[in-house]
């Protein structure tokens, strides 16, 4: 199964493709950061690549 | 090499305890389960820690290790979200790894030996996964490992009816690199989760040879309450206890007690250990802590006798009454009903409580 993640570029905490569409805007959970994530934030490929196989991401 | 520290997951079997924190934070001899593993990592040479987050209680976990500072190490957390099985959590650490190998550590399993042997040995081949196992007594209800003379697992076999060994594996792996291009090949299973047995057997698969390394000293996964008790005996059983805090001229301590500075033993109170007392708490006279017994921060205890049980903290607990073989959580408080009428007990009891009375 695929696995995509997304790196915050500020504190390097990474975070699931599945939870970033959850939110879809987040504040970054690494502890102090204050950047901001998006689903957007992963490229188009993987976004449609999760949208296209959501249920496998789903419990 | 790197850790990933697996700090899921949703306790449902360490309920009512796990409703307000998860289950890694629930402490063993006054500290937490979680800590203990962060301890096997930094000892087994590795301070590149990777916290994997679920959905529950990532803030307590964060602000309980911070970036790692105070344990001498480096934490990066990666929130994998949804609990979609330990392949998924390993998969979620790809980034974070990088190139290295990584030991892969269930944060609510505690080991009396450490890591550092299951490590050396990993090292000391060209292995795409190093799992320790140990022995059991029912091989049935675990998955399990059939190995060759030189400890190269053969085959793994979930939940065997014949059991070719008795060497189960614990929650503790080393993988090399390759296990994340199995996983990107991996099905979920039945249950709807990417299963680390199932990347474990597809490097067997692969031709990769797997270590194996059996721990001799005690495991325990303490997912559950009967669980908590038992390891907390056997760490206060382990551990070298020493005596910080105040003890009264005519208090009574016997055997190995740990008595954390700013805790207070007043007259006429008995201890016997092993025992833990944690920092301000106060243990008042007439009150006995019996063998293998842990009393968290902020309590006070004033005639109870109360003996294998856990006190996780900030509880008052004023009763004659006795207490053993118990899981009391944080802000638990209990009083005496003796001159109120109508007699009888009473109780505020949480969801998914146990209580014998």
């Amino acid at each position: 199964m695929r696995i995509i993640t997304h790196t915050c570029p500020a504190c390097r905490t990474v975070v699931s493709a599945n939870e970033l569409e959850v939110n879809r805007v987040m504040k970054c959970p690494g502890l102090g950061c204050d950047n901001v994530l998006r689903f957007e934030d992963l490229d188009q490929e993987e976004r449609e690549f999760f949208l296209g196989h959501a249920e496998q991401y789903e419990l | 090499m790197k850790g990933v520290l697996l700090s899921g997951g949703t306790g449902s079997r360490l309920r009512p305890i796990t409703h307000t924190g998860p289950k890694q934070l629930v402490p063993v001899a006054n500290k937490p389960v979680l800590e203990y593993a962060i301890e096997d990592l930094k000892e087994a040479g590795i301070t590149e820690i990777g916290v994997v987050l679920g959905n529950k209680g990532r803030e307590a976990i964060q602000e309980l290790l911070g970036d790692g500072s105070d344990y001498g190490v480096e934490i990066t957390y990666i929130i994998q979200g949804n609990p979609l099985g330990l392949a998924h959590a390993a998969g979620c650490a790809k980034d974070f790894v990088g190139d290295d190998d990584f030991v892969m550590y269930l944060g609510d399993n505690i080991l009396k030996q450490g890591i550092s042997e299951l490590v050396e040995s990993f090292n000391r081949g060209n292995y795409g996964a190093g799992i320790a196992l140990q022995e059991v007594d029912r091989p049935e209800q675990f998955g399990i490992a059939d190995v060759d003379n030189e400890g190269n697992v053969t085959q793994l076999i979930e939940k065997p009816d014949d059991p070719p060994t008795n060497l189960a594996l614990i929650g503790i792996y080393v993988f090399s690199n390759d296990v994340f291009d199995v996983i990107e090949r991996l099905d979920p299973s039945w249950r709807g989760e990417l299963e680390i047995t199932d990347a474990i057997q597809a490097l067997l698969e692969d031709g990769h040879d797997i270590d194996s390394h059996v721990v001799e000293g005690w495991w325990k996964d303490t997912g559950k309450p009967e669980d908590i008790l038992e390891t907390n005996r056997l760490v206060l059983e382990d551990s070298r206890l020493k005596q910080d805090g105040t003890v009264s001229e005519d208090a009574t301590v016997e055997g190995q007690v740990d008595i954390r500075e700013s805790a207070t033993i007043q007259d006429g109170a008995v201890i016997r250990g092993p025992v833990s007392i944690a920092e301000n708490t106060v243990i008042e006279s007439g009150t006995y802590v019996g063998p293998y017994t842990s009393i968290g921060p902020n309590s006070t205890l004033e005639s109870i006798h109360i003996e294998n049980s856990v006190v996780i903290g900030d509880s008052t607990i004023r009763t004659n009454g006795k207490i053993i073989d118990s899981l009391l959580g944080r802000g638990a408080n209990i009083g005496s009903a003796e001159e109120e009428l109508p007699e009888g007990r009473r109780l505020v009891v949480g969801e998914n409580s146990q209580l014998k009375l």
